[in-house]
Parts: C-alpha cells; sequence; structure tokens
C-alpha cells in the first residue's frame, strides 16, 4: 500500500506491506538506525519514537496505522554532531548513559516530560521514575538518568519566561555520592 | 613536578598530572545522547544478505530429518544451511578447563574441550540449540523461511537441573561424557574442614539455590560476516567485547584459516555483563555464508533468540556448612555445589562454575579451615557462563547467608559477628587457603563505614515504628572480597585457562604531538574512550584532549584479551601508564641531545623536558614529538619517532572488597518486599574517573537486587525456558531503584603502577545476599532461617501466613 508520513519535518512516500511496523520503516526504509529494536514485545522502550507529540513505542505500532502523522525520531533531535539538547546535555553532564542502547529511546521518552514542565512544577523524583517505567535500562540503574532529568526539568523551568527565578538547583534532590 | 625514575614500574608512584581521580565528561556521551553511535545492527554493508537461524523448539531430541525444500522455494531465499553443508568446519572450542582435576568434554579434532558445531546435525541439546540458517535478501523473508523448513525429531528424556543430571539412570546428554560430569572440582583443606566442622561448638548449615538468571543486556547480539575473495580475507563485525580473541578462536579452532586472514571489529556494543565475551555459532556462520554467498551476511538477535541462546549466569544448588565458637569466631567454612554448566561448555563456562565461585568462599573473613566442592553438570538448558559478579556473587551469597545464620543460632548480632572475623589489616597479604591471596585492604575501615552511614544502630527503633505502617522492616549486611585483574598468564594457566591473559597497549605520538592510544579492550558501555586518554594524558601530562584511543578493532590494536571481570581499568590502564613511561623515558635521553645537556641533567615532567636548575633550556611535547619525526640529529642508539607498547602481565590479581547494606520493608499484606534503604560501601583502589565509577556501581547494585527481587530463568520440566522474553523474564525498572547511599574506602593494590582495582562490576556482588539477608531478619520472628531468590511478593505472602517454603 502506497503510505505517507511526515519524518522530522520531511515528507516521506513509499509503498509498505500492511504488516510492516514503524520502527521496520525507520530503520530498514529510511535508515534512522538512532532508533533501536532491543526486545520485539513493547518492553524495552529502545524503539520509543514521538508520534504527533506523544511517545510510542515504534514495534507495537504498524507504519499504516502511523499513515499521515507526523514522526520525530532520535534524528530529529539534533542535526549530526550538533548541539545537544537540554535533556541531552543533562544527561551528559550527570552521565545518564553507558552502552547507550536503550539511550534514544529513552531520550524521545523523556523528551514529552521535560517539554512539559516549563508550565507546571517540576516532576518529583517518584514521577520520574513512573515515566521511564516503560525503558529499559542494564547499565546505569536509572539514577544517573534519573538525576539527569532533574537537572533537565530544572533547567527547562529556569528558562521558561512565567516560571523563570523558581528552580531549584538540580544537585539537591541527587543523594547518591561518588562511589 | 616529578622526575621519571630508576624505580622498577610496579614501584614507581603515580607520575601524574592530577588527571586522574578526575571526573571527567565521557566524552562517548555526546554520540549516544544523539543517537549516532554504530552498533552491529546499525551496520548496512552495500549488498548485505540476512541471515535467520532456526533454534530447536524441543529441548533434546535426535534429529531424524531436515527438509529445507519448501524453505528454499520461498521469495527472496538466497541459502538454507545444515550441519551437513559444515562438515569440514570444527566445533567451537571451549578454553577453560576446571584447573587441576578431571574434566570431560564432548571432543575438539586439536584435543582441546569442544563446545558445539556450528550447528547441530544428529542431536538437539537445547530449546535454542541451533540447527538450520536462512539467508535471504531481506530479515522478513529469512525469519518467514525458518517455518518452512520441516523437521522430524525423536524425543529423548531432559534434565534440567545439576543434581538430578547426575543420579543414576538421569537422560544422558553426551556419549563423551557418561553420567554427564563434566568435572568434580576442589579447593581448600578437606580434612581440615571435616575435623573443624567435627570439633566445632556450634555448626550451621543451609541448602541454598543460586538460582540462574539471564543478564540481558539491552542490545542483543548481532554479526555481520564479509568475505573479501580478492584478497581472501574475513571481516566479522560482532556485538563481542574480546575481539581478539575472538579472531584467535575463530581463525585457528573453528574456521581452520589463517589468524592474519581475519579481523574482527566490535563496534559500538549495547552492553555485555559477561555474555559477549563467548564464541557463539553465529559468528562463524556469517563468515562461512559470507564465502559462499559472495555478499556480506548478517544476523541479528531478537529476544527470545538472546534468551534461548546466549549464555546465561549463576545456577548453582549448594549444601553448605558454617562452623564456629558459641562467642563468634567463624572456624570453618565447606560447601558442597551442584553447578549446572547447560548443554554444552561455553567457551569459558567451566571456569566461572569452579574457580571464580570456589576460591572466593570465605570472602572478607580469616577462617583458619575452608573447602568447596562443585559438581559441574551438563544439562538441557543453555550453557552457563560469566554474569556481572560472576563467580563471586554466588560465593559471597552463600557465605554472607551463612554468617546471618551463625549469629542467629548464637544469639549475636550479625555485624559484630562479621567485625570479629575481617582479615585484619596487619595479615595482608593474605592466603585465603582456596587459593586466592588477596593484595591489600582495611576491611575494618570499609565495614565500620558501611554501617556507620547506613544507620544500623538506629534499627530496632526503625523496625518499631514501621510495624505500625504495617511493614515488616528487615535489615541485611553482605561484605564481599572480589578477584579481579585477570590475570597473570602463569596464574591463569594453572587455573586451566588456554590462552594468554595479559593486556597491551600502544602509544604513537604523531609530528604534531597529537596522541593515539590503542589498546586490546573493548568496551562495552564503559567509556574506555575517556578513561584511557585520561589515563595516557595523565602519565604524559598533555591534555587529555590530544589523546584518542582506538580498540575493538584487531586491525588497529594490540593483541589483547578484551573486557572481562572488571579488568580493564587495572589490566589495559597500567599497559598504557607503562607504555607512557617508556615514551618519557626515551625523551629524557632524547632531550639530552636537543637540550645539549647531560642525560641525568634532563627532567621530564607536565608535558615538557628541561634542564634541571635552568627551566628556560626546555622542549614541550609538541615540540619533541616533531623533532623526534623528524629524526635529525638523534645518535644511533635512539631510534626516531614515538610509538611504544607494552604487554602488561601483573605479578598477581587483584582484590576489591566491599560491605552494603540493605534496609528492606515488607508488606504484611501483600508480602511485597521494597528496598528502602541501600547503603554500599566499595573499595576498587586508586579510581581512574569517579564519575564513570559511580555509574558502574549504581547499575551494579540494581543488577544484584535483580536477582534477590525478581530475576529467574524458569524452565520447565520439558526443557522449555518459561521466561523466554522480557514479558516473561523480570528486569528491574526505574521504580525498583531507590536510591542508594555511596561511599568509599580506597587501597591501592601493589599489583599494577595505578593502584588500582577491578571496579566495573563489583558492585553486583553482594547485593543479593544483602538483600535476602535483610528479608530473613524481617521474617525472623516467624521461624524463618531462609528465603529462596528471587524473593517474590508470593514467596513471602506464604510465608507470613506459616507455610514452609
Amino acid at each position: 500500500m502506497d503510505l505517507s508520513l511526515n519524518v522530522n519535518g520531511r515528507p516521506e512516500q513509499f509503498s509498505a506491506q500492511p504488516n510492516e511496523l514503524l520502527v521496520e520503516r525507520l530503520r530498514d526504509g529510511l535508515g534512522l538506525t538512532g532508533t533501536k529494536v532491543g526486545c520485539d514485545t513493547g518492553q524495552c522502550g529502545t524503539c520509543v519514537v514521538r508520534l504527533d507529540g506523544r511517545s510510542v513505542k515504534s514495534c507495537l505500532i504498524l507504519t499504516a496505522a502511523a499513515a499521515g502523522s507526523a514522526v520525530t525520531t532520535i534524528e530529529g533531535v539534533t542535526t549530526p554532531g550538533g548541539e545537544l539538547t537540554g535533556l541531552q546535555e543533562a544527561l551528559r553532564e550527570e552521565h545518564g548513559t553507558q552502552c547507550g542502547f536503550c539511550t534514544p529511546g529513552m531520550v524521545m521518552a523523556l523528551g514529552e516530560l521535560v517539554d512539559n514542565t516549563t508550565d507546571r512544577e517540576p516532576p518529583t523524583e517518584p514521577e520520574i521514575r513512573e515515566w521511564l517505567t516503560g525503558n529499559l535500562c542494564r547499565c546505569t540503574g536509572y539514577h544517573s538518568v534519573v538525576r539527569g532529568v532533574q537537572r533537565a526539568c530544572s533547567a527547562a523551568r529556569a528558562q521558561a519566561p512565567v516560571e523563570q527565578g523558581t528552580a531549584q538547583p538540580a544537585t539537591a534532590a541527587a543523594s547518591g555520592q561518588e562511589g | 613536578m616529578t622526575a621519571v625514575t630508576g624505580e622498577t614500574p610496579l614501584q614507581a608512584p603515580i607520575q601524574g598530572n592530577g588527571l586522574l581521580g578526575q571526573p571527567l565528561d565521557s566524552r562517548e556521551d555526546p554520540q549516544l545522547l544523539r543517537g549516532e553511535a554504530t552498533y552491529v545492527g546499525d551496520i548496512d554493508l552495500p549488498g548485505t544478505a540476512h541471515m535467520a537461524i532456526l533454534g530447536s523448539p524441543v529441548a533434546h531430541a535426535k534429529i531424524l530429518s531436515i527438509d529445507a525444500k519448501a524453505a528454499e522455494q520461498l521469495p527472496g531465499v538466497l541459502k538454507v544451511a545444515t550441519a551437513a553443508d559444515f562438515t569440514d568446519v570444527m566445533p567451537l572450542p571451549c578454553i577453560w578447563i576446571p584447573g587441576g582435576v578431571e574434566s570431560h568434554f564432548p571432543p575438539h579434532p586439536y584435543g582441546l574441550p569442544g563446545s558445539r558445531p556450528v550447528l547441530s546435525g544428529d542431536t538437539v541439546r537445547h530449546v535454542g540449540d541451533a540447527i538450520a540458517v536462512v539467508v535471504a535478501e531481506t530479515p522478513r523473508q529469512a525469519a518467514a523461511a525458518l517455518a518452512a523448513i520441516s523437521v522430524e525429531y525423536e524425543p529423548l528424556p531432559v534434565v534440567t537441573r545439576a543434581d538430578e543430571a547426575l543420579a543414576e539412570g538421569a537422560p544422558q546428554l553426551h556419549e563423551a561424557v557418561p553420567g554427564n560430569l563434566n568435572a568434580y572440582w576442589t579447593c581448600g583443606d578437606k580434612d581440615r574442614t571435616d575435623a573443624a566442622i567435627a570439633e566445632a561448638e556450634v555448626t550451621v548449615e543451609l541448602d541454598l539455590v543460586n538460582q540462574r538468571t539471564i543478564n540481558s543486556p539491552i542490545e542483543p547480539r548481532g554479526a555481520v560476516g564479509d568475505y573479501n575473495a580478492a584478497t581472501g580475507e574475513y571481516t566479522l563485525y560482532a556485538s563481542t567485547q574480546g575481539p581478539h580473541n575472538h579472531r584467535f578462536l575463530l581463525s585457528a579452532l573453528v574456521l581452520g584459516i589463517p589468524f592474519n586472514k581475519l579481523r574482527v571489529v566490535a563496534p559500538t556494543v549495547g552492553g555485555s555483563f559477561g555474555t559477549k565475551g563467548y564464541l557463539y555459532p553465529d559468528m562463524a556462520l556469517v563468515l562461512l555464508l559470507s564465502k559462499a554467498l559472495g555478499r556480506p551476511v548478517k544476523w541479528v538477535d531478537t529476544r527470545t533468540g538472546l534468551m534461548n541462546s546466549t549464555v546465561q549466569g549463576r545456577d548453582h544448588r549448594q549444601h553448605v556448612t558454617l562452623a564456629g565458637t558459641r562467642d563468634g569466631r567463624i572456624t570453618a567454612v565447606r560447601c558442597t555445589s551442584y553447578a549446572n554448566l547447560g548443554a554444552y561448555p561455553s567457551t569459558i563456562g567451566p571456569g566461572v562454575a569452579t574457580a571464580l565461585m570456589g576460591r572466593s568462599i570465605s570472602g572478607m573473613y580469616d577462617i583458619d579451615a575452608a573447602f568447596c566442592e562443585v559438581y559441574v553438570a551438563f544439562t538441557n538448558t543453555v550453557p552457563l557462563g560469566a554474569q556481572r559478579g560472576s563467580g563471586r556473587a554466588e560465593a559471597a551469597f552463600l557465605m554472607e547467608r551463612l554468617v546471618d545464620r551463625y549469629a542467629s543460632e548464637i544469639g549475636m548480632d550479625p555485624a559484630a559477628v562479621r567485625r570479629r572475623n575481617l582479615v585484619p589489616k596487619e595479615k595482608f597479604p593474605y592466603d585465603n587457603g582456596l587459593g586466592w591471596t588477596y593484595d591489600s585492604g582495611d576491611y575494618q575501615l570499609n565495614f565500620d563505614r558501611a554501617i556507620e552511614l547506613s544507620g544500623y544502630a538506629d534499627m530496632p527503633a526503625r523496625k518499631t515504628e514501621a510495624r505500625t505502617r504495617g511493614k515488616r522492616l528487615g535489615v541485611g549486611i553482605a561484605s564481599y572480597v572480589a578477584i579481579c585483574g585477570v590475570g597473570p598468564s602463569t596464574r591463569m594457566s594453572k587455573e586451566g585457562m588456554l590462552g594468554g591473559t595479559w593486556e597491551s597497549a600502544n602509544i604513537r605520538v604523531h609530528p604534531t604531538g597529537e596522541v593515539t592510544v590503542t589498546v586490546g579492550s573493548a568496551s562495552t558501555g564503559q567509556s574506555h574512550g575517556t578513561v584511557f586518554a585520561q589515563v595516557a594524558a595523565d602519565e604524559l601530562g598533555i591534555d587529555p584532549a590530544t589523546v584518542q584511543v582506538y580498540e575493538g578493532d584487531t586491525l588497529k590494536a594490540p593483541y589483547g584479551q578484551g573486557t572481562y571481570g572488571s579488568r580493564s581499568y587495572s589490566m589495559a590502564a597500567p599497559a598504557i601508564a607503562l607504555t607512557a613511561r617508556k615514551l618519557k623515558a626515551k625523551l629524557v635521553k632524547a632531550g639530552a641531545v636537543f637540550l645539549g645537556v647531560p642525560e641525568d641533567k634532563v627532567v621530564y615532567a607536565d608535558g615538557k623536558v628541561f634542564e634541571a636548575g635552568n627551566e628556560e633550556n626546555t622542549k614541550t611535547f609538541a615540540e619533541l614529538a616533531m623533532a623526534m619525526w623528524y629524526g635529525w640529529g638523534l645518535p644511533p642508539e635512539i631510534e626516531p619517532a614515538l610509538d611504544e607498547t607494552t604487554h602488561f602481565d601483573p605479578p598477581d590479581f587483584n582484590y576489591p572488597f566491599g560491605t552494603h547494606v540493605a534496609v528492606v520493608e515488607i508488606d504484611e499484606l501483600t508480602g511485597e518486599t521494597e528496598v528502602v534503604a541501600y547503603t554500599a560501601v566499595d573499595d576498587a583502589g586508586n579510581i581512574g574517573n569517579p564519575k564513570i565509577v559511580l555509574g558502574q556501581i549504581e547499575g551494579s547494585i540494581l543488577h544484584g537486587l535483580g536477582q534477590a527481587l525478581m530475576e529467574h530463568a524458569e524452565y520447565d520440566p520439558d526443557g522449555q525456558l518459561v521466561s523466554r522474553d522480557l514479558g516473561h523474564y523480570a528486569l528491574p525498572r526505574a521504580i525498583d531503584a531507590p536510591f542508594f547511599t555511596l561511599d568509599k574506602t580506597t587501597t591501592p593494590t601493589p599489583h599494577n603502577p595505578l593502584g588500582a582495582k577491578g571496579a566495573g562490576e563489583i558492585a553486583t556482588v553482594p547485593p543479593a545476599a544483602a538483600v535476602v539477608n535483610a528479608v530473613v531478619d524481617a521474617l525472623s520472628d516467624l521461624g524463618v532461617q531462609h528465603i529462596d531468590m528471587p524473593v517474590t511478593p508470593e514467596k513471602v505472602w506464604r510465608r507470613l501466613r506459616g507455610e514452609a517454603q
């Protein structure tokens, strides 16, 4: 069937089998390999992309079902070798990554959380952890990721015009010490 | 500023510029955060065909026939291959035979132990055992064709437990191994231990199951084979943590091709935790099929495929005994263990099941008599391999459970019993009587810090308070010593390791003053590019931004064992530091020429050479690099250029250690266990980059908590892996982790010039014991003396209602 998608701001038209998964279109069809496949069953979250702004697992959705939508993948978040987003920068500062395989999916899932914190109180630690339950990481134990999100949310809030000056320092919530 | 001295390398103090110990940001992170790193699944060579593997659906059977005709006719299918296509290919080898004992293996033509053929032809021995492959134009076509291969099986009886596999009348797995006994291995002094136990005032015993678990790196394994018909060279891209070792094993011992015609490349690897250091059939198959088809051949595993074929961990059934005095002095420990090797000996599985576990059982304690015996058995399960903390975690579990059981028996505080029995500081180096000689440590300092930091003294009050909320609070301590820094090659040969275990590094200084470091190690997420640059820059006194690190490609890097057992920073990094010292020594000699002063007047410090007492007469590192590249005016005894290599084979292992304290709350109504506080004080000697190590420690602890609370590779009686995907195998998620309270002590090892001990996985060793100790503490008034892992809510709920285990 002939389908169209808007991927990272670019219109894409192609022919796909009815049973094709969105992640297959992105990785194999469009060569956007930043989106990963880790489990085939929707458990691990390495394939998360944004579909019309909401984070979804691209291994659980047919390309046909996404037809006509706007898809943002990790490649659409930054330019190659370019400046990191606030979330990515905060994760870098907290070393919220190790092997990096789960990282693009986490950035896509957490991006939605961070984007939505400029007009509300920053998410609490349990909220961040709850948000992260769809993404598995075996390396970090999630702590540095949580710290990174706290840092990113504080920074995002500090930069939001209405809420200026109310952000709390990101380090306040991080109780882990160096090992 | 410190001059190069004439001391031997291992005695020389760190001469760095203060970079080591600094939490530099990981230079790998931006690429990972942008999704730009290339993992094996992202490699797309022109003309690539795709391979899928048919795994056995049954655990044990004779293959009567395989009919692939229908599959061959399907769209896109290029080739279907079975064992009959690879009769001239040797079986995969096993290179770690338990040392000093009679071992029984399937044969390999070179007289080594054999593991398994690249495809099983007449018998399958576990679910997932590879029996056929399809290569097609697309991954979907390859996968679809698997279903069209018709295989006729004659079922054979199945055994999945090590102890049952050794019983009379048990199903037999290998003709060459009657009775399924791969090895009976011992360490320690049996007579002395038996006597101490017989004479003891107090003895306690436990029957323990250290359940089988699945490492579950988030990236499944994958491989791309690329044969170049014009040159006869093979290239393998694989998710491997030991590219050099895989090159050696594959070329010489499996494919029978010259070593120098195989290049192995590890691209970015998405986690391993031990499992990606093994030789798997797919690595050989993609190369063989690439040659047969004249195209690159790519294979990427599925999660269920990983669960049914990538090595699994732990899996011991143990009867353990501890003897002591009424006043808390431990006098002996004994362990009888049945280790489940799985259907085939994996590349180093038998060593993991024996030495790594057995020689560690006495932990941090000064015990007069210790003995461990391990029966290693074949069963119809996935082959056993290493897993984050492998062997050492199993040892810590049994010892730390025993200490709590003993403390309970004599009515002493478990912390007090531990404190009393720690190896005292003045006894190092300490021979533990089981084969390890601990290098250095201040166990009392470490232990006291953990107890204090955990608020241990407040626990009685916290228990009372928790009861008012319907919760039972329990506290559990676990201490450990973890052998790391594998290793001294001669020592490893006595353990039965077939291969050199040294590590190497090369430093090449370019005419522009920039530096390339290449190492045999291979990162699976440990920021080697950051840390190794830090080591070289520290020693040379230069800007780390000018240092580039290459590893993971056998064409670029010198030979080395790779990354496992937390060895990279205590093996590869010392090799880098020693190489930098060779460069500095050469620059001092050359500096004498360039500065026009005698050699004993030349000082190398802070990235330059200068004349002692006259710092105006100097040349910077960049100036020296250019001058050495030109080579003008050098005397014959000084070769031009700056390019040095070191092969580092340490005098002995290193032994990090630590103490962890878990506090759990158990819900009286649901039986759910929540870890509400976790304190860890680890000692990995001198740490190069604390930001990197912090992440490894946090991840390691959660991995250990996973084994305690939820992870279990569960086989049904037919040998089907029930937990065959992430819907059935529980991994800890973000909500399962409390923030940890972490601290460290620092006891450098004398066995390498950095004083560095292993760090990456060590914090996985004690958490399971700490948590189960805490759970038993919480339930102790119900008469609970032990509870098997994983501590599920159902198990606890039943115990709360007085049911037996």
